[in-house]
C-alpha cells in the first residue's frame, strides 16, 4: 500500500511540474494583454537562423505577448495560416504567399527583410558553376555536367526558389540520377552536398553556421534572383473566433519598427563577421523585382 | 424403484425437519454446449452433514461442487442455503470454504497465504494473526510461517490449504479430491487430521473422494454420482452394502478391488 | 566517429555545468514520459485485466485492436491528435495543442496498447484456476485483481519498461503535437532531430548521450524493483 502512495505523489508531483511548464511566465511589465498566446507559424530555416531567439524575447518583454512558433515547411505553415490555427505567419515563399493573400486567407501582408541565397559546392568547381553571373546559367552548368545537385525537396521556401530557378534555366532535374532531394532541412542538405562534393542552393545564413564542418565553398552570390524575401502575414480573424488578431498585430507592427529593424540589420555580425539580413520594412518589394 | 428411494431416504433422515437444511438443491441442470454435465433434481445437506460424493471420472462431481460453492453458474435450477437464496454470491462465498486438488498458493510466505481470506474479508490484524497462529498449530505447520509458499513439499501445501480453508470459520466446507496426489502416509495422516478436525468443529462438509475408506472414516452420508446424477444416496455403509442400482454396483465392484472393502 | 567522441565530450560537459538548457530539456522530457506512462499503467493495467479475465462480447476484436496498437505508427498518432486538438478541431477548446499536455496525451496514446497487451497476456499466462481459488477464498474482483498483479509482477514490469521506453524515444509525435518550442515543449528528441537538421551534429550526439544516460538510469531502477520481487 505505501508503494502505491509514493507512485500516486510521484505522479501528482510530476503534473505539477508539468502544469507549471505550460502556464506563460509572469511577465515583467506591467500591462499583460487579454489574450497573451500568439501562435506564429513560420519555417525551419527561420527558426534555425537564430534570428527568432533574440527578437521574441524582445517582443514579449516590449508587449507582454507570448510567441510559440511552429517551425515548420512554408507549406505547412501557409497550410496552417489557411485553417486559422495560427494568429500570423512569416514566410519567405512569396509565389504562395501571393496565393494565399488573393484567396483570401490573410489580412495584411508586410515585407519585413530578405536574405540571400547563395549556390555552394566543391572548391575545384567541376561544373564550371562559378563562371556564370546569374543563378540559372550556373545551374544549367551543374545540369550538364551532371555533377550531383542535392535538394531539400521538401516543398519549403528554399525548395521553391530552388525550382523557380531551374524553370527559369529551362530544365526539369526531378528524377535524375545526379538530383539528390533529401527531404530534410537545410544543414542536413548541406552536409549531404559536403560528403557527396556536389553543389546546392542554400541560405547564407546555415552555411555560415556549418561553415567549418563543410568541404563547400560559395561559388555564386548577390544575384537578385537569390533574394529570400521575408513577408509577415496577419491571418483572417474572421476565421475562427480563438485567432489572436491584436496578439498578430502588434508582431506585425514589432517587426517592421525601426527598432526592430536595426536589430534585424546586425544579427549576425558578432558570429560571422557579416549581417545575414537585410531589413526592408518600407523599402521597394525585392521579390516583385524578382519575380520578373 | 421410486418407493425403495424414498425409504432408503427416510431411513437415513431420522432428524426432525424443522430447520432448513443448509443446502438445498432443486432442479440444478449445468450444460457444457449440448452436453448435461450436471442433472440434480434434489439435494440436501443438513448442517453438520458430511456429505462424500464419489463417482466415475466424468461424472460431474467437480461441477456438482463448483455449483454448490457458487463458483459456477448453473444452467437451471436453484441453491438455497439455510432456506434462503443467495442475491449476494459474494457474501455467501466468503461464508464457505474450497480446498481443492492442487493446493494453489500464492507467492507468499505461508503465513500470508493463510492469511488472505481473512484480509479479503477485512478483519482487524490482531484477529488474523491470532487465528493464523492457531490453524498453524493445528495442522503441524507452524514451523512453516514464514516460508515462501511455493517452496513447500505436497503434502506441506496442502496443510496450508486447509489451514487456509479453517481459518475462515466458514459455516461450508468443500473439498475436491484433496489427498488423491499424495503419497500413502501423508494422506492417511491428513486423513486422520481432517476428521479430527470435522470432529470438533462440526462444520457442514462436502467432500469429492476416490478412497472409498475415506469415506467410511469421515462421511456421515454419501452420494453416488453416476453421469451426472445422483443415483444413490444414503448412510455410507449402507450405501457401498446394499447399491439399488445395477450403475451404482458395478461402480462399487470396480473400487472395492482397490480398496479392500470389508462387508458389514 | 569523430563526431561521435566530439559528441561524448560535450555531452560531459555539458552535464558537468549542468547547463540550464538541457538540464531543462531533460527534465521536461522525463516528466512527459513519465506521467504519460503512469496513466498508461492506471488505466492499461486493469485494462488487460479486464481483457484477459472478462467475457466481453466481440472480445476477440478488441484484443486484435490492442495488438495492432502496439505497433501503431507514432507519426500516425501525432497527426491525429493535431487534428483534433486543433482549433478548428473537436478539442479545440482544452487549447491544449503545443503545450507539454498535448505530448503526453500523444504518448499515453502510443504507450496505452503497449502495457494492455502485455499485461493481458502476463495475466491469461495465470493458471485459470488460480483464479477459481481466490474466488472460493472470498475474494471480490478488484481484491482478485490486486493479487493477480502481485503474481504477474515481473511481465508487468516488462510492460512498464517497455512502454516507457516507448515513449520515451519518441519523436514524431511529439514534434507534431509539441512544437518543440523553447522553454515550453522542447524535449530531448525533439531538440536532437532540431539540432541534426540545423547541422550541429555534436550537440545532437551530446543530446543523445544525455538521453541515453536517463533511459539507462531509468531502466536500471525499473529493473531492480522488478528483480527485487524475485529474491524474497
Amino acid at each position: 500500500m505505501r508503494k502505491v502512495t509514493l507512485a500516486v505523489s510521484l505522479f501528482l508531483g510530476l503534473i505539477t511540474a508539468l502544469s507549471a511548464c505550460a502556464a506563460p511566465s509572469p511577465s515583467t511589465q506591467t500591462r499583460a494583454p487579454a489574450i497573451p498566446e500568439v501562435i506564429l507559424a513560420t519555417t525551419t530555416s527561420t527558426q534555425d537562423s537564430g534570428l527568432l531567439d533574440v527578437l521574441l524575447p524582445l517582443f514579449t518583454q516590449e508587449t507582454g505577448y507570448k510567441v510559440k512558433p511552429i517551425a515548420v515547411g512554408s507549406g505547412q505553415a501557409l497550410a496552417l495560416g489557411e485553417r486559422g490555427e495560427a494568429d500570423v505567419l512569416l514566410a519567405h515563399a512569396p509565389d504562395a504567399e501571393a496565393r494565399f493573400m488573393s484567396a483570401g486567407h490573410g489580412t495584411e501582408r508586410r515585407l519585413v527583410m530578405h536574405n540571400d541565397f547563395v549556390l555552394v559546392g566543391p572548391q575545384d568547381d567541376p561544373a564550371g558553376a562559378k563562371g556564370p553571373s546569374n543563378a540559372p546559367s550556373a545551374l544549367a552548368r551543374v545540369a550538364q555536367t551532371q555533377s550531383v545537385f542535392t535538394s531539400r525537396g521538401d516543398n519549403s521556401g528554399t525548395h521553391e526558389l530552388e525550382k523557380k530557378l531551374w524553370k527559369q534555366a529551362g530544365i526539369a532535374p526531378s528524377g535524375k540520377p545526379w538530383y539528390q532531394e533529401t527531404g530534410q532541412g537545410m544543414g542536413a542538405t548541406l552536409n549531404i552536398a559536403s560528403e557527396k562534393k556536389g553543389y546546392t542552393l542554400t541560405d547564407r545564413a546555415t552555411y555560415l553556421a556549418n561553415r567549418q564542418i563543410l568541404d563547400l565553398s560559395i561559388l555564386l552570390e548577390g544575384d537578385p534572383s537569390l533574394y529570400n524575401v521575408y513577408h509577415v502575414i496577419l491571418v483572417d480573424a474572421r476565421k475562427s473566433s480563438r485567432i489572436n488578431a491584436e496578439g498578430a498585430r502588434a508582431f506585425a507592427d514589432f517587426l517592421v519598427s525601426q527598432k526592430t529593424q536595426s536589430v534585424i540589420g546586425s544579427f549576425g555580425k558578432e558570429r560571422f563577421g557579416q549581417a545575414l539580413f537585410v531589413p526592408d520594412a518600407g523599402k521597394a518589394d525585392p521579390s516583385s523585382v524578382a519575380l520578373k | 424403484m421410486t418407493l425403495l428411494r424414498a425409504f432408503a431416504q427416510r431411513a437415513v433422515d431420522s432428524a426432525p425437519q424443522e430447520t432448513p437444511p443448509a443446502v438445498a438443491v432443486r432442479g440444478l441442470v449445468f450444460q457444457r454446449g449440448k452436453q448435461t454435465v450436471v442433472k440434480v433434481d434434489t439435494l440436501d445437506i443438513r448442517r453438520n452433514d458430511v456429505l462424500a460424493i464419489v463417482g466415475p471420472n466424468g461424472a460431474g462431481k467437480t461441477t456438482l461442487l463448483l455449483c454448490l460453492a457458487l463458483l459456477l453458474v448453473p444452467t437451471a435450477g436453484t441453491i438455497a442455503f439455510d432456506g434462503v437464496r443467495a442475491k449476494d454470491m459474494l457474501r455467501q462465498r466468503r461464508r464457505m470454504a474450497v480446498v481443492f486438488q492442487d493446493p494453489l498458493l500464492i507467492d507468499m510466505s505461508v503465513q500470508e497465504n493463510i492469511a488472505l481470506g481473512l484480509r479479503f474479508r477485512g478483519l482487524d490484524r490482531q484477529t488474523i494473526t491470532q487465528r493464523t497462529g492457531y490453524w498453524l498449530e493445528r495442522f503441524g505447520i507452524a514451523q512453516l510461517a514464514h516460508r515462501r509458499a511455493r517452496e513447500l513439499s505436497r503434502g506441506e501445501a496442502q496443510r496450508v490449504s486447509l489451514a487456509r480453508a479453517f481459518v475462515t470459520q466458514p459455516e461450508i466446507l468443500f473439498l475436491d479430491e484433496p489427498f488423491t496426489n499424495l503419497d500413502g502416509p501423508t494422506h492417511r495422516a491428513l486423513i486422520d487430521s481432517l476428521a479430527a478436525v470435522l470432529a470438533e468443529t462440526g462444520v457442514t462438509t462436502v467432500i469429492i473422494s476416490h478412497d472409498l475408506k475415506d469415506v467410511l472414516h469421515l462421511a456421515s452420508k454419501v452420494a453416488v454420482m453416476i453421469s451426472g446424477a445422483i443415483r444413490q444416496l444414503g448412510r455410507p455403509r449402507d450405501v457401498f452394502a446394499y447399491p439399488l442400482r445395477d450403475d451404482v454396483q458395478a461402480f462399487l465392484v470396480a473400487h472395492r478391488t482397490g480398496g479392500g472393502l470389508a462387508a458389514p | 566517429m569523430d563526431v561521435v567522441l566530439d559528441g561524448i565530450v560535450q555531452a560531459f560537459w555539458l552535464l558537468a555545468r549542468a547547463d540550464s538548457e538541457v538540464v531543462r530539456v531533460t527534465l521536461l522530457s522525463l516528466a512527459v514520459s513519465a506521467t504519460a506512462t503512469l496513466l498508461s499503467v492506471a488505466i492499461g493495467v486493469p485494462l488487460g485485466a479486464f481483457l484477459a479475465m472478462g467475457r466481453l462480447r466481440g472480445r476477440q476484436g478488441v484484443i486484435s485492436l490492442v495488438n495492432t496498437g502496439m505497433a501503431f505508427p507514432p507519426v500516425i498518432v501525432g497527426l491525429v491528435v493535431t487534428v483534433l486538438l486543433w482549433r478548428s478541431g473537436p478539442l479545440g477548446f482544452f487549447h491544449m495543442l503545443y503545450t507539454p499536455w498535448a505530448m503526453v496525451l500523444a504518448q499515453f496514446i502510443l504507450s496505452l496498447p503497449i502495457i494492455t497487451g502485455i499485461s493481458m497476456a502476463a495475466i491469461q499466462q495465470v493458471d485459470p484456476k488460480l483464479r477459481l481459488q481466490l474466488a472460493a477464498l472470498g475474494a471480490s474482483r478488484l481484491q482478485t485483481f490486486w493479487v493477480l498483479v502481485r503474481e504477474t509482477r515481473l511481465p508487468l514490469m516488462a510492460a512498464v519498461m517497455a512502454g516507457f521506453g516507448a515513449v520515451i524515444s519518441e519523436v514524431g509525435a511529439s514534434m507534431m503535437v509539441g512544437g518543440n518550442i523553447l522553454g515550453e515543449t522542447r524535449v530531448l528528441t525533439t531538440a536532437i532531430v532540431m539540432e541534426t537538421g540545423k547541422g550541429n551534429f555534436a550537440v545532437a550526439m551530446a543530446l543523445s548521450v544525455v538521453l541515453m544516460a536517463m533511459v539507462y538510469v531509468v531502466n536500471a531502477y525499473l529493473t531492480f524493483v522488478q528483480q527485487r520481487g524475485r529474491l524474497r
